[in-house]
């Protein structure tokens, strides 16, 4: 991506801070009674990596679980206005022309304070989402190479005498 | 070539990016093109109040043609109707209606167009989320060029633009990331295609004195965000990062030059200039520390482009895919996503200048090789021949 000319590589830069501010994070964490395992640098570094990239998930890209929570409209947060009546057709047209024209205008900016606060839930849901997804997707891999192991293990390792002799057939 | 160029809004004095795109390939393009405009009658791109008469007439070489807006956006049906095609699942129809709220209501100028469009070779329209191109570009998509000015907002997830987006005959898109945000939504490759932003003209180095800020006050270490100060720009979390910063760095200014639509902290180091005169603008741009673009939505950041030409680094939101596509591809500047990267960042700039006026100077070198009218021209020329060839092949089948 870079000019190979470039006397100052960006990436390279980038990465440097990178590196300090995730050692400034850590440091901070650590001292102020965050989790132990934060003690390893290289174990903050890979939990970082992993949070960092579902943080950066675009909101347009599709996730598993939403998927898997069934029907949006039971769970997703709404934050369009719905003017609804159960009245019959007349009396729900006179009823929702006054919550249109004359109710929504004195509560525009209470509803446009509360929509803001739904976005961030909203995004912080995707952030989340997408955080579960990323650790679903290491469990999984490493779920692979454990049976990759253990079956590589299995076949080469020897004999435990303690188990005794194989049946005779 | 006849082309007619289809645009929101036209003039000198339109300040809009994708309307100043227009306007300039027009101005230029006329030398050797028969170049039509077809816009509105509207200045405004909140209300679409018609501000200019109707009908023809010659600006700058460039005959431009101006339709009525029939009526002004409504404000709040358009909000409510946003947060509704915004949430998902709404029906195509409510979606055609977002487009129509959206405005400029225009149906001359679509009328125009499906009258008189196959008398051009090519029809250019600016800028996908408005009414004259979701309505218009059916109308003469077999010579269509989309430049769809796309960002990562929550338009360019609305489900009716997959199908709009395969209509057109070609598209001439403003960064590689904004072709790769088309392509995706279009699910597939788009051909023709080129990536063409705008071209600058040189700055003579050493040229633009210090001498119109130093009559404002401006101290000479500053870091400079320049165009509207609005939240949507990104501005809010601008000045909280800042401030923070400033608390370790009493030594750094934060100069902001535009409109301001939000309100200001009051913050001894934080100067809001408001709009500013074009001798102070460039004057602010030439000698910044840096240039800080904090917006998550970009196509194209034609102020990164202009910091770059003055040999000026810049710091921008990492989160927008284009502005750190931008700088990592000139190796212009840093890009920071929460505040902790802010201060490293900020601090990288302002703490190492010879590593910072090397980054100012690859963005200088970016800008020769990629954004000098001759080249921007010869891109755009190259794809309208590509498009006109294929249109042409397969009319003869």
């Amino acid at each position: 991506m870079s000019d190979k000319a470039a006397a100052i590589e960006v990436d390279v830069v980038m990465a440097e801070l990178h590196r300090r501010v995730r050692e400034r994070m850590r440091t901070e964490l650590s001292g102020t009674g965050g989790s132990h395992a934060f003690d390893d640098p290289e174990i903050f570094a890979e939990v970082e990596s992993l949070l960092r990239a579902a943080a950066v998930t675009p909101e347009a890209q599709p996730l598993v679980l939403p998927e898997l929570l069934g029907e949006p409209h039971t769970w997703r947060l709404t934050t369009k206005m719905q003017y609804q009546s159960h009245r019959s057709q007349g009396a729900a047209s006179l009823i929702l022309t006054l919550k249109q024209r004359i109710l929504m205008p004195l509560f525009r900016w209470l509803f446009e304070y509360s929509r803001d606060n739904f976005e961030r839930q909203r995004r912080t849901n995707h952030v989340l989402f997408a955080c579960v997804q990323e650790l679903a997707i290491e469990s999984a891999l490493l779920r692979r190479e454990l049976r990759r192991l253990s079956g590589a293990r299995s076949a080469i390792a020897p004999r435990d005498p303690s188990l005794g002799s194989p049946p005779r057939q | 070539m006849k082309l007619a160029f289809v645009v929101q809004r036209y003039g000198a004095d339109i300040a809009g990016g994708s309307e100043g795109h227009c306007r300039e390939l027009a101005e230029r393009l006329s030398v050797r093109h028969d170049i039509t405009v077809l816009t509105t009658c509207a200045k405004d791109y909140v209300t679409w109040e018609n501000a200019v008469s109707p009908g023809r007439t010659t600006e700058n070489g460039v005959t431009v043609r101006r339709f009525q807006v029939t009526r002004p956006r409504r404000i709040k049906v358009f909000a409510d109707l946003s947060d509704e095609v915004f949430d998902g699942g709404a029906s195509p129809d409510r979606q055609h209606e977002w487009f129509r709220e959206n405005g400029p209501d225009v149906p001359e100028l679509i009328e125009h167009l499906r009258s008189e469009g196959s008398t051009f070779d090519l029809v250019v329209f600016w800028t996908f989320r408005y009414y004259q191109s979701y309505f218009g570009l059916p109308l003469v998509a077999d010579r269509a060029v989309l430049v769809p000015t796309a960002e990562e907002d929550d338009a360019i997830n609305l489900d009716v633009l997959p199908e709009f987006f395969s209509k057109p005959a070609g598209y001439l898109f403003l960064t590689p990331e904004e072709e790769q945000l088309v392509s995706d939504r279009a699910l597939r490759p788009l051909h023709p295609s080129a990536v063409a932003g705008l071209g600058l003209e040189p700055v003579a180095p050493g040229a633009i004195s210090r001498a119109a800020i130093d009559a404002l006050g401006i101290p000479v270490k500053y870091l400079l965000y320049l165009g509207r100060v609005d939240r949507n720009k990104g501005c809010d979390a601008l000045l909280e990062n800042f401030q923070e910063y400033a608390a370790t760095h009493p030594d750094i200014t934060l100069v902001l030059a535009g409109p301001t639509k939000m309100q200001i902290p009051e913050h001894p180091r934080i100067r809001a200039l408001g709009y500013v005169s074009n001798e102070v603008r460039e004057a602010l741009l030439a000698h910044a520390r840096a240039l800080v673009v904090p917006s998550w939505y970009e196509s194209l950041s034609i102020v990164l482009l202009e910091a770059w030409n003055h040999g000026i680094p810049a710091l921008v939101n990492g989160r927008c895919k284009v502005l750190q596509g931008q700088v990592r591809r000139a190796n212009g500047g840093l890009y920071y996503m929460f505040p902790a990267e802010f201060d490293e960042a900020a601090d990288y700039l302002l703490g190492h200048p010879e590593q910072r006026d090397a980054m100012g100077r690859q963005g200088l070198a970016y800008i020769e090789r990629e954004y000098r009218w001759p080249t921007v021209l010869s891109r755009v020329e190259g794809l309208f021949d590509d498009v006109r060839y294929e249109t042409n092949r397969r009319s003869n089948k």
